[in-house]
Order: structure tokens, then C-alpha cells, then sequence
């Protein structure tokens, strides 16, 4: 009211009138300022950390480096031959005092390139040799590393293993495909003073009929033959698994749960359906013989120590049980209901554990669901990345040179 | 005349003005604190939500402390961390590491979960900070070293092995089992009731248990791994995976798995190995029942008959020792394993 009697002012300037800023955006303004903060002190303390870890880890790094080849005989032998190089009585041979480890350099490395499949005496114990070839898992140079290693430790410091002396004996191998047939070929052919050694009796593998053959490379007409996917060696590709050197059993009963519905798969249902139980039993039998090489690499970026965390020993905290076991020492599987893991092809072990993982929130309370349902997607990749780095199962016969 | 009067006039106005902005600066200043700890209060609610299962279950019941034994990275250099480390070996890989003295196919870490890490599954851990005990089982005062003997002669079967017996009094295996253990206990306090020590004491269900209940329950749970004659299976190379469950390749009649409420609470948290808690707890007594009512090793303590034996050491125990089940009467023993 008062405004209407005042004198207009020739040299009034419209303006905006100021309006203060209201509380609320002060209040949020500031709780942002103080959230601001933390996290940036946070962030520095958790920098700090980080950085004492890294300190740590490279100490750690110098201390392997101390003793190059600690880490892959960790990684790579003791689970099986233990940490300590005893073996297990009964079951894997000795390091320790092993008269193999003290010989001739290359007799460590041909061993390693080969893999044994075949019985072995070491020091005066007998066992039913099976190990895996390394072949196509480790380069020259890790190979290098893990003989040199072993042969300081159990063999009295006998002489290093250089990466050349790998190569050369990699070239002699390719000219004797499949594994060493137990001590017998290996005192036969390197080491002559070896102790007496139990004789290879070779099991009767019946060579493969022609029409399963057939089968392998064409399918039933109409459908996918098996090599289109899983290859012609069945290695495996891409979320097609590696199917060759699993027990003919767990295969037999993946064919039929795929041809009965009690297995789900848009690419597997057909083709079972296909095939008559006859054929499923033949194709069975015959990927359960071959020893194929892997190839399998890792391809889902996860965390490689972490999948062999859980791998070798899981993650009590958060109710995981390691892979082994029950999937057997280096993931070669104990027939008949658990399949062979190792080498297997990471995309399709991720896809697995994620489908046991749908069956546990769909109810399930089966092993591989109950444990799958505990591990994330992180978890998932750095298991199925880490076993993609393991030798395959050694065991069946190894395919014909020439097909590589 | 107008100047002076303007000032006069502002001042009053503009201490106002200040004494409305300090109070504004007040509430500004509480309503961000505030709001903040409202914004931290809702995301600590959100965030402890998804935990809250869980930590409700795993919260001390009666007063016990919860502890966590150190990660294997910490085993320490030199001497004594070889002794741990030689204790962690023989711990896992008994049959090999400690061969004169075992008799059967198990290993510590088959009962003894995660190398004796494991709660409720008799950790290592909770074992060290209990010992010395009197023990009714041998009516005396027990040092851990007694108490490791006793493992070796029942559980590890040690009568059936190359020497005969466990370790003598005194031998390393037990310095450095007991160094692992220490060390497993590091930061543990002596005496304390730990969360998750020995086994879990399993209620008793309303029917009780009953051994062809339970053999329905092994076949459809544990056979997969176990096998069908509960004689475990191992992979290629013969090494054991699944550890036998009876017959001469397992624990004897003196060791404490044989009581079924030793196996039942086992069994409920643990087996199958990664669906620990999946069974009902009328399953896992039944299972234990039809497990623990096999034949398997004599009692390495029996002088004169079962029956004298049954009355002599089993007496109070839940125990199949010395009953006849299917015509046979249970304790005679199996044939030494080869």
C-alpha cells in the first residue's frame, strides 16, 4: 500500500529482488561438504594401505626372485607332491631323494613335457603314475624355472636347467607324443641305472569304430556334429567345453540328461535327442580316451591367485569348499560323478557355475548349486580363468601327431 | 540532515539482519550435521541389512568370543615356522608325513575341516587354548601331547600301522603338531569359551535315531562321494579324496566319531562337504546311526571280550560297540588292512 504514494524515481533500475537461499540448501550443501571429506581422507588412507601392500608385495617379489621357481613349484607341483616334496604314500612319488630329480637335467624336463601315465618305482615304493603333461601350459622358460628349482631342492643342488635346454628337449618330445608309459619307458630310454621297473601292460583301447568317427566329424545329418563345437580333438572352444579325457560315465549321463530334459541346453538338446543310446554309449567311451592338449587359455580377466585360492583351498569365510576337494587333486575329476575340471574352457565353467547358481535361487539345495550360489560373478571368472591354466587330466591316449 | 539520519537508521536494521544471519548460520550448520548423520544412519541401516542374517546367526550365544585364526601367509621364517609348517603337513598329509604311525587311510584334516581351521568341526584353535584337561575317557590330567596320542590310536587307527602304535612320548611329530596348533591359537585367549570349539552338540530329535532311516538319508546324500560301501573313492592316482567311512581303512571302535552324537553334530554342520546345514537334524542323527553301526577297526583297549570291553569303555557312550546288528555283534574288528 505505502508503495503506490511514493514518488516515481527517475533513475530507478528494475532489478530482481534478492532472495535469500533457502535452509535446505544450505543443509545439503554442507552434508555433501562433510560426505566430500571423508571419503577424501578415506580414500588417502586407503592409499596408504594399498601402498604398504604393495611394499609388501614387492618383497615378496624379491624374495621369489631370490629363488626363481618357488612360486611355480607352489603353484604348479604341491598340491600333488606336496610343499615339502614328500608325495603322498600310496599315491604320488616323491621329490625328496627321488633319483629322477639328480639325474641327467633333461630327464626332469622330458618328464614335465610328457606328463607319466604308466606304473613307476621311486625309491622303492610303487605307484600308478599319472601326471599331467606341462607341455601346453608353460612356456620354455617356467619349465626352465620349475627344473632348475626342484633340482636345487631335492636333488642335492644338482645343475640348473637353462630355457635352451627346454626348447631342445620340446623339439625331441614332438617327435614322442603322449605321455612317458610309467618308469619302464623312462629307464629304457634316459636313465639305464634306474632302479628295476614295474612292466607297462597297455589296456585294450579299442580303436574307434568308423561310424562313430563319422559321427564326430558329420553328426546324424541335420544336426551339429560334435567337432563343430567342441573340436576335432574335443578341446573345447568358447562356451563349447573340453570334452575330451572326461569318464566315460559322467559323459554317458550328460547325454542322456540333455536328451531327457534333466540337463537344459538350446545347443545340446537337439543333438542328444538325435542320437541313439548306442551311439551316446560309443561317443561316451570314445572322448573319455583322448588325451588331448589343452586348449584352453584364460580369457574372462579374473583374478588368476584368487582362483587358485579357491581352487586349492576356498573361502572358509564365506562357506566355500575348495574345488579339489572333490574334484580331485588338480582338478582331474573323481569318477564317476565328478568331472574333471582342469583345463576345461573358462567361458563355459563361468556359464556352469552361474547356472548352478540360477538352480540354488530357483531352490536347489544340490552340492554344486548350495556352493555356486556362494560365489560371485569376480569368483566365478578367476575360478574358471585359473583352471583354464592346468594341465588337461593325464590319462587316455594321446591324438595322432600329425593332427597338430 | 537526511545523511546522518540514514546510518542511525541502518544500524539498528543491519544488526538485525546479523543477528538473523549468525542464527541462519546456526541452523545451516546443524541442519547439514544433521542431515548427514541421518544419510549415514539410512546407509549403515541398508548396508548392514544384507548382513544381518548372518551375523544374527553367527552372534555369540552365551558369552563366547569369537576369533579367527591367522592366514597360512603369516607362518613366520626360520626354525619355528618350519615346525608349524612341518605340523601344518602332518596335519593334512598324515599318511605320509607321520606313515610308521598310521593305520588306516584318513588324514588329521578328513574330521579336523580346512587343516583344523574349521568352527564347529573341532578347530585346532579352541583344541590348544583347552588343554591340559581331565578327560574321562582315560580318567587323568591330559597334555595335548596325551591327547594327540589318542588321536593316533584310535582315529588314525595307529595299531594297524608299520610300527604299531602312535608316536612314542616325546617324538617330534607331536612338537610340531602342538607348534601348529600354538600357532593356529595365535592371539586366542587360554581357557576362553571360543565360538565354534569342538563339535556341535546336536539336540535330540522326538523318534530318536534309527540306523535304516538313516541308510535311505546315505544313499541319497553322501554316497555320491562316500560310495555305496562308505569305502570313499579316490582319484587316478589312488590318492584319497573321500575318506572311508568304515571297514579297515577307517577309525577304530575307541575313537570318539564312533559315538553317534559326536558323528550327528559332525555331520549336521559339515557333510555334504559344502551344504553343511542342508540336512534336518532327525537326518543327520539317522546318517551317524547307519555310519557308526558298521563294522571298522577293533578297540586297540579290548583285553578280554567285546562284551567285558562294551562294559569296561562304552558303557556311557551313544554307541553301536559291542550291539548285534544283522546277526553280527559289532566291535569284533576288521581284518587288518594290507
Amino acid at each position: 500500500m505505502s508503495d503506490d504514494r511514493r514518488p516515481v524515481d527517475e533513475r530507478f533500475e528494475p532489478y530482481e529482488p534478492r532472495r535469500r537461499v533457502p535452509l535446505p540448501v544450505y543443509w545439503i550443501a554442507i552434508a555433501l561438504a562433510i560426505w566430500g571429506t571423508l571419503t577424501l581422507w578415506r580414500d588417502a588412507h586407503a592409499g596408504f594401505i594399498a601402498g604398504r601392500q604393495r611394499g609388501d608385495e614387492a618383497a615378496a617379489d624379491t624374495r621369489r626372485a631370490a629363488a626363481p621357481g618357488a612360486d611355480l613349484f607352489l603353484a604348479r607341483c604341491s598340491s600333488c607332491h606336496q610343499p615339502d616334496g614328500s608325495g603322498i604314500a600310496g599315491a604320488v612319488p616323491p621329490l625328496a631323494g627321488s633319483p629322477l630329480v639328480k639325474a641327467d637335467p633333461s630327464v626332469v624336463v622330458r618328464i614335465l613335457l610328457r606328463g607319466i601315465d604308466g606304473p613307476i618305482t621311486v625309491a622303492g615304493q610303487h605307484f600308478d603314475g599319472h601326471m599331467p603333461s606341462f607341455a601346453s601350459v608353460l612356456d620354455d622358460d617356467q619349465l626352465a624355472r620349475i627344473a632348475t628349482y626342484v633340482r636345487a631342492r631335492f636333488g642335492d643342488n644338482a645343475s640348473a636347467v637353462s630355457p635352451s635346454d627346454v626348447a631342445a628337449a620340446r623339439a625331441w618330445a614332438a617327435g614322442h607324443p603322449g605321455p612317458w608309459r610309467g618308469g619302464d619307458e623312462i629307464r629304457a630310454a634316459l636313465m639305464p641305472l634306474l632302479e628295476p621297473q614295474p612292466a607297462y601292460v597297455a589296456s585294450l583301447i579299442a580303436a574307434p569304430d568308423p561310424s562313430i568317427l563319422a559321427l564326430v566329424q558329420h553328426g546324424t545329418g541335420g544336426g551339429w556334429s560334435c567337432a563343430s563345437c567342441h573340436g576335432d580333438l574335443g578341446e573345447g572352444h568358447g562356451d563349447a567345453p573340453r570334452i575330451a579325457g572326461l569318464s566315460s560315465p559322467y559323459l554317458l549321463a550328460q547325454l542322456r540328461a540333455f536328451a531327457g530334459g534333466a540337463r537344459t541346453s538350446d545347443a545340446m538338446a537337439p543333438v542328444a535327442t538325435s542320437l541313439a543310446d548306442a551311439q551316446k554309449i560309443a561317443l561316451a567311451s570314445y572322448y573319455s580316451q583322448l588325451a588331448t592338449p589343452s586348449a584352453s587359455v584364460p580369457a574372462l580377466q579374473g583374478a588368476l591367485d584368487r582362483g587358485e585360492a579357491l581352487a586349492l583351498d576356498g573361502d572358509s569365510a564365506k562357506g566355500i569348499p575348495a574345488c579339489f576337494s572333490c574334484h580331485g587333486s588338480s582338478g582331474f575329476g573323481v569318477a564317476p560323478a565328478f568331472p574333471p575340471i582342469a583345463a576345461q574352457q573358462p567361458a563355459y565353467t563361468a556359464g556352469r557355475l552361474a547356472g548352478f547358481a540360477r538352480q540354488a535361487k530357483q531352490g536347489s539345495h544340490a552340492l554344486m548349486p548350495s556352493v555356486a550360489a556362494r560365489l560371485d560373478d569376480a569368483d566365478r571368472r578367476a575360478i574358471a580363468d585359473y583352471l583354464a591354466t592346468l594341465p588337461p587330466v593325464p590319462t587316455g591316449t594321446a591324438p595322432p601327431a600329425e593332427q597338430h | 540532515m537526511n545523511h546522518p539520519e540514514e546510518p542511525a537508521e541502518a544500524e539498528p536494521l543491519s544488526d538485525l539482519k546479523k543477528g538473523q544471519n549468525t542464527s541462519r548460520g546456526i541452523y545451516a550448520i546443524a541442519g547439514g550435521v544433521m542431515l548427514f548423520a541421518f544419510g549415514a544412519l539410512v546407509a549403515g541401516v541398508i548396508h548392514s541389512h544384507g548382513e544381518q542374517a548372518d551375523t544374527s546367526k553367527s552372534a555369540p550365544a552365551d558369552g563366547k568370543i569369537a576369533f579367527t585364526p591367522p592366514p597360512e601367509s603369516k607362518i613366520p621364517d626360520g626354525p619355528g615356522g618350519d615346525s608349524i609348517r612341518h605340523g601344518m603337513a602332518i596335519f593334512r598329509n598324515t599318511g605320509t608325513e607321520a606313515a610308521q604311525y598310521v593305520g588306516n587311510g584318513l588324514t588329521c584334516s578328513n574330521c579336523h575341516l580346512d587343516a583344523g581351521r574349521k568352527p564347529l568341526s573341532a578347530p585346532m584353535w579352541s583344541a590348544w587354548v583347552s588343554y591340559p584337561q581331565y578327560r574321562s575317557k582315560n580318567k587323568k590330567m591330559n597334555s595335548m601331547e596325551d591327547r594327540l596320542n589318542g588321536c593316533f590310536s584310535y582315529s588314525m587307527n595307529g595299531q594297524g600301522s608299520p610300527s604299531g602304535g602312535p608316536p612314542p612320548k616325546g617324538d617330534p611329530i607331536y612338537t610340531d603338531l602342538e607348534a601348529y596348533f600354538h600357532w593356529l591359537a595365535t592371539g586366542a585367549a587360554t581357557g576362553a569359551k571360543l565360538e565354534g570349539a569342538g563339535f556341535l552338540k546336536l539336540k535330540k530329535t522326538p523318534l530318536g535315531y534309527d540306523r535304516l532311516r538313516g541308510q535311505v538319508v546315505y544313499q541319497q546324500h553322501c554316497a555320491e562321494c562316500h560310495a555305496d560301501d562308505g569305502q570313499g573313492r579316490t582319484d587316478l592316482n589312488s590318492r584319497s579324496i573321500f575318506p572311508p567311512l568304515w571297514g579297515p581303512h577307517s577309525y577304530n571302535w575307541g575313537a570318539g566319531m564312533t559315538q553317534v552324537n559326536n558323528a550327528a553334530g559332525f555331520i549336521k554342520v559339515n557333510m555334504p562337504l559344502g551344504a553343511g546345514n542342508t540336512l534336518t537334524d532327525q537326518q543327520a542323527w539317522d546318517v551317524a546311526a547307519w555310519i557308526d553301526s558298521q563294522e571298522r577297526p577293533k578297540d586297540p583297549r579290548q583285553k578280554g571280550s567285546v562284551a567285558d570291553n562294551a562294559k569296561a569303555f562304552h558303557n556311557k557312550e551313544q554307541s553301536f560297540y559291542g550291539k548285534t546288528v544283522d546277526g553280527h555283534l559289532l566291535g569284533t574288528g576288521t581284518p587288518p588292512a594290507h
